[in-house]
């Protein structure tokens, strides 16, 4: 990985509005904060390498690098990344019903890892209004209030940031692709810091198309409703077309021609649509209302579904082969058009002297054009 | 009337230092112990926004015949009295000449660009060095040391003028220092100026 | 200062420029003198005031340059000798009015006196004021030196009771701020009666009306009255020669120019050869003066500053007499020998006298300039000008740069006039994007605050000091919430006019005498215009810095933002320390810590030094104001603070 510092990071991904908001660099030193779902850089500071810069997962992220430190092999450019098993889940008998949004996936193994001492804390994703909000959760009680997908680009790392200066060392992380792969970077240690020590138990990685712009979102949104009546967003998947708002006068559609243009930019040079690189990855199940697609990567991925499954906080079932080459397509097909543009804007693979968003080795990048 | 000889007609003094130090209060003072003996004096001052830690100069034309330009031309001024040294030296670059004779606090002052850590303050001996390079005689005291001793940095440019006096290159003594104070400041206060003063005249004589 | 008024005639003093002109204005009895604070004016009405008891006199810091000029008219118009201060900018403040007084005529004498600021030494510009004594067409005087900025004071009220019209006396901030040895005259007895006749015939200056109108026989009489005063010009004291009979160079001067121009003949010794034309009647010029002076030379050097203004008049006269003394070559600014921009200096005047006369000139010997340049290049570091230990300014900007930067829209702050324009330097935050004149950043940020329907989303913001405010923000203000307009007020109150040394204004209980005054308050004044307002401490940074997100992103409205904090300098606060600061040695990370050195790299107060041996943050308690805020900067929490008993 190469690092660099602030001003790379600003004149890189700032400036260029890559930046995701995903509160990688914040919370880390005084300069890079977020408010509103956007993060700012309060001044410029010269320090030649910084961990803000070595985090952001749109600054020089070396795929390889990364696969071989996590997974312990070449990075190859498949679709859905390294797995053990795709099954279907959702919250199972001991998770208290009708909560979820889908399937309670996500609630159900956070609960269970922060009950049975998995993890110290858990970093989730909560809202204030419309604007997402980092939540250091530590009561396995209070883990399911953060339920249900925010559709937007939360600072949930900054949590992460403040959580480890605080000495939690065994934290479980909520994340989004993006910042899975930030988080990723941060287990690397790319400061060589001689007291470090990887302070992330356990990533659970969420599905993402795309996500939405937290201030352009809400202005949207505020010109057609009283946004402090919102109680839950979703989009169910095509050919619905539409997100749906439940408030407390019912529910409200709005056409997803409206909401697609307030996706940021930087969604569109994503080659990631299942948090390839975290534990256990989970997202919407088509056409099983109800129930989660859930994909098994690591070992400690798949003892926490096992024995969340057997203490009845997780209901598993097989997933059908049609399912999977299904997502695996959608998947490829995220990658491909990621690519394409990161190679149009410039942002892959760049000689000596000129700064990338991806390195990617040359072969597997032909691959990924190719397969789709 | 006493002595009023001048070594040169007009005698040109620089008093600098940084805006807050009292700089234009030792110029006063200087000003009317000279002027009170019948020599014409003009005095040119920076004012306002140099005040804001910025640096400032006040210029002293000494004569016998008229009044002269506020502002010393390059290359003229006889003495310098720094109340920081590296004012000195900036002043020197534009004012200064191999006679030019330098009376010096060492005390730093370090500009907000050094405080940052965006330049060095260069070390004494660099400066004293520089310094007497580019004059005939320089000396260097430590006046805001010994004004902290007795209770106001303000003192600090007393002494200033009592080691002028010191030097011995302007017709000043300690009865034109006296008078000259006496007349705007009550007589309490007018003794901590004269014990001031005397410190001043003691850094040079030891 | 009661030395202005305690020496006896004929003694000798050491005073300063405006010292020297305040005393003038004593001798020539004036009863009424106002103002606006302005470097480097500021002394004359500061030294007028502390005598108004014992002289009867009254004396006001007026809210602006405008009113200041109204209020010293009525003491005219009502017979009483007035006198109206200010800087340069503060001619062109109160030039509407100052056009109609001159076309009405006056009564008591009354003289201006814009103190000019060639190379902006404090100043946004360096415009002048002379200009327009030619413009609204009044007699324009400049005193060359100490002594005559005393005596051309009364010399000009005689004038103005002469003419019945304004004069001008123009200083620069090298006579103003500069002193000399001058020697009193008499003082009057101090004694008058104000009574405005106006019931007898209209038109008669000293029993009618005092209007403009009719324009045609009010601008027939100014005419009168400037021929008037070219006789008095013809004779005046204040226009003195040193020199040969027939100079073969004459150099003609006015004001501090003066004072370069005999410095500068003195070093090349070339007084014999050339001529000093010193001119204190500098418009309308004495043209039979000019005449002789012209006839005798062929060669003529103009010094002044800034403009050409008394080059062109002499061009103008040269060209009439062209037939009469023939043609004469001219040098100047115009030329090239002068510079057209910034002050002026005996080094300027003896290189254009070398060029003209040919003669060559050392200031210093090559070798030593150039070993004393390179030793201040390597061992003078320049000192940026910041604001004081325990500005509020500092806590100030530090938020609003801060609250900016957060809200993320690359809003900006239309800046203003007074210690809070540093705010443009590095030592600010470099927050000021736009800086013009008092008042401006107010009206910017009104117009910028309309044009969101064509698709402007950056906040903007505007800041005002609280004299500021009284003196031209509020019509600006009172313009954006009649107009609908969206932006942010800061209005940083530190309880004086600071940049110019503390004088009082509307804002405050006391008036430029010392005595008590009714204070108008601010935020009253913007609730009352509909704004809305909040009031914070910018001492309490995080309270600044929430209170102005919140505010920014209000669509709706103005909003005002009081940040209410003493002065650093002001007699109330000055060296009384609210905290004992300390950086905890054992916290304090210095550069391992990872923050970047924030505390001296970026928050940049004197009062915090990076000690370069220890390679920590320590304070500096010499310079400390003790103001707590840096307690609030450190990410570490190593800098301390313990209120002081």
């Amino acid at each position: 990985m190469r690092v660099f510092g602030s001003q790379e990071l600003f004149e890189d991904v700032v400036s260029h509005d890559l930046c995701i908001g995903c509160g990688a660099c914040v919370n880390l030193c005084p300069y890079y904060k977020s408010y509103k779902g956007k993060t700012a850089r309060i001044f410029p500071c010269d320090i030649s390498k910084g961990r803000c810069y070595a985090y952001c997962p749109k600054a020089e992220v070396d795929l390889d690098e990364l696969t071989k430190e996590i997974w312990n092999r070449p990075y190859d450019g498949s679709p859905l990344g390294n797995y053990r098993q795709i099954l279907a889940s959702r919250a199972g008998k001991k998770m208290q019903k009708g909560l979820f949004q889908a399937g309670g996936t996500v609630s159900a193994l956070v609960t269970f890892a922060l009950k049975n001492s998995m993890i110290d804390g858990a970093t989730l994703t909560g809202r204030e209004e419309l604007t997402p909000v980092p939540h250091l959760v530590t009561d396995w009680q209070d883990a399911a209030k953060y339920a249900s997908s925010k559709f937007m680009a939360a600072p949930t790392l900054a949590a992460v940031n403040g959580a480890v200066a605080k000495g939690y060392n065994r934290l479980g992380v909520v994340a989004t692709p993006c910042q899975a792969t930030a988080v990723a970077q941060m287990r690397l240690n790319p400061l060589a810091d001689k007291d470090f020590a990887d302070p992330v138990a356990l990533t659970i990685g969420l599905f993402c198309n795309w996500s939405l712009g937290t201030r352009q979102l809400t202005e949207l949104i505020s010109q057609k409703l009283d946004i402090a009546g919102i109680a839950g967003m979703y989009i169910p998947p095509p050919p619905a077309g539409i997100m749906i708002l439940e408030t407390a006068d019912g529910r409200v559609e709005i056409p997803l021609s409206e909401i697609k243009p307030l996706i940021p930019s930087t969604c569109f040079i994503c080659p990631d649509m299942t948090s390839e690189f975290s534990d256990v990855s989970v997202g919407m199940l088509e056409g099983r209302r109800g129930w989660n697609t859930l994909i098994i990567r690591s070992e400690k991925g798949a003892d926490l579904v096992e024995n969340a499954d057997r203490k009845g906080y997780l209901e598993t079932e097989e997933l059908p082969q049609k399912t999977v080459a299904h997502l695996s397509r959608a998947a490829g097909e995220k990658k491909a058009r990621a690519l394409r543009i990161l190679i149009r804007r410039d942002l892959v693979n760049n000689g000596e002297g000129r700064r990338s968003a991806v390195r990617i080795p040359p072969q597997i990048v032909k691959k990924i054009l190719n397969q789709s | 009337m006493e002595n009023t000889a001048l070594l040169c007609d007009p005698y040109n003094v620089i008093i600098t230092g940084v805006g807050g130090q009292g700089n234009v209060m030792a110029s006063r003072v200087l000003g009317h112990m000279l002027s009170y003996k019948g020599l014409q004096v003009t005095i040119g001052e920076t004012f306002g926004a140099s005040q804001r830690g910025g640096s400032v100069m006040s210029h002293l034309r000494i004569s016998k015949a008229s009044a002269w330009s506020p502002q010393i031309p390059k290359g003229k001024a006889h003495m310098v009295i720094a109340l920081e040294p590296i004012e000195a030296l900036r002043v020197l670059a534009v004012y200064g000449n191999p006679n030019t004779r330098v009376l010096c606090n060492i005390r730093p002052i370090q500009p907000v660009s050094v405080i940052s850590g965006d330049s060095d303050y260069p070390s004494p001996e660099f400066l004293e060095q520089g310094i007497a390079e580019l004059t005939e005689n320089a000396w260097f005291v430590n006046v805001t040391n010994a004004a902290a001793k007795i209770g106001n940095p303000i003192f600090g440019n007393i002494m200033m003028i009592g080691a002028l006096a010191a030097v011995g290159n302007l017709p000043l003594n300690r009865e034109d220092f006296k008078a000259t104070i006496s007349r705007t400041m009550a007589s309490d206060k007018v003794e901590e100026n004269l014990s001031a003063y005397d410190m001043g005249v003691q850094m040079i004589h030891s | 200062m009661s030395h202005l008024i305690d020496g006896k005639p004929g003694s000798r003093h050491l005073l300063m420029g405006n010292e020297a002109i305040a005393r003038g204005a004593l001798e020539a009895g004036v009863k009424v003198a106002a103002g606006y604070p302005g470097t480097p004016s500021s002394e004359i009405i500061e030294n007028l005031a502390s005598v108004s008891a014992d002289r009867n006199l009254y004396v006001e810091w007026s809210v602006n340059e405008k009113v200041a000029m109204e209020v010293t008219a009525a003491a005219s118009f009502a017979g009483l000798r007035s006198l109206c201060v200010m800087k340069q900018n503060g001619v062109n403040v109160a030039s509407d009015f100052l056009l109609h007084l001159a076309g009405s005529g006056t009564r008591g004498g009354i003289v201006i006196v814009p103190c000019d600021d060639p190379g902006a030494l404090s100043s946004a510009n360096e415009g002048e004021s002379r200009h327009f004594a030619r413009l609204v067409e009044i007699p324009l005087l400049e005193p060359g030196d100490f002594q005559e900025a005393k005596d051309i004071i009364k010399w000009a009220f005689e004038l103005s009771e002469e003419v019945r019209n304004p004069v001008m006396v123009r200083s620069v901030t090298r006579l103003s701020h500069a002193s000399g040895n001058v020697t009193f005259g008499d003082l009057p007895i101090p004694d008058a009666t104000a009574y405005f006749k106006h019931d007898g015939p209209p038109l008669d200056p000293m029993q009618g009306v005092m209007l403009s109108y009719p324009v045609a026989i009010k601008h027939q009489r100014q005419q009168q009255k400037l021929q008037q005063a070219i006789k008095r010009f013809e004779q005046s004291p204040f226009n003195t020669y040193s020199g040969p009979q027939d100079p073969g160079l004459l150099v003609i001067a006015s004001s501090a120019c003066y004072l370069y121009c005999k410095e500068a003949i003195h070093l090349l010794g070339v007084n014999k050869r050339v001529g000093l034309l010193k001119l204190g009647t500098t418009w309308p010029l004495p043209a039979r003066l000019i005449e002789r002076h012209l006839t005798g030379c062929e060669k003529i050097l103009v010094v002044e500053e800034v403009l050409p203004f008394l080059e062109e008049e002499v061009k103008i006269l040269a060209a009439e007499l062209a037939r009469k003394i023939g043609i004469k070559t001219f040098y100047g600014k115009k030329d090239g020998s002068l510079p057209m921009v910034g002050e002026l200096n005996p080094d300027l005047v003896v290189a254009a006298l070398s060029n003209i006369l040919g003669v060559n000139y050392e200031a210093v010997p090559e070798i030593y300039a150039g070993r004393a340049a390179e030793l201040a290049r390597a061992a003078a570091p320049v000192r940026d000008l910041t604001f004081c230990p325990g500005c509020p300014h500092r806590a100030s900007f530090w938020s609003i740069h801060s609250a900016l930067q957060l809200d993320n829209r690359q809003g900006f702050v239309c800046g203003d006039i007074g210690c809070y324009s540093l705010a443009m330097l590095p030592s600010g935050y470099s927050t000021l994007k736009t800086l013009h004149s008092m008042g401006s950043g107010t009206g910017l940020a009104s117009g910028f605050g309309k044009l969101d329907r064509y698709g402007m989303a950056q906040p903007a913001v505007a800041v005002s000091g609280d004299s500021t405010f009284f003196h031209a923000v509020l019509p600006a203000l009172v313009n954006a919430v009649h107009n609908n307009s969206n932006f942010l007020l800061v209005v940083l109150d530190n309880s004086g006019t600071a940049m110019t040394g503390f004088q009082s204004h509307p804002g405050l209980p006391t008036d430029a005498a010392g005595n008590m005054a009714p204070g108008i308050d601010i935020p009253t004044v913007c609730e009352a215009i509909g704004a809305k307002v909040v009031v914070c401490d910018p001492f309490d940074l995080q309270q600044t810095q929430q209170t102005m997100l919140r505010l920014l992103e209000d669509k709706d409205s103005v909003s005002v933002l009081v940040l209410k904090q003493i002065c650093a300098l002001s007699p109330e606060k000055k060296a009384k320390k609210t905290y004992e600061m300390k950086v905890e040695q054992t916290i304090c990370l210095g550069e391992n810590c990872g923050c970047n050195r924030l505390c001296t790299r970026v928050f940049k107060c004197p009062g915090l030094n990076w000690d370069k041996d220890k390679r920590v943050s320590r304070i500096d308690e010499v310079i400390c104001a003790g103001c707590g805020v840096c307690a609030s900067i450190c990410p570490a929490g190593a800098i301390t603070k313990q209120e002081v008993s």
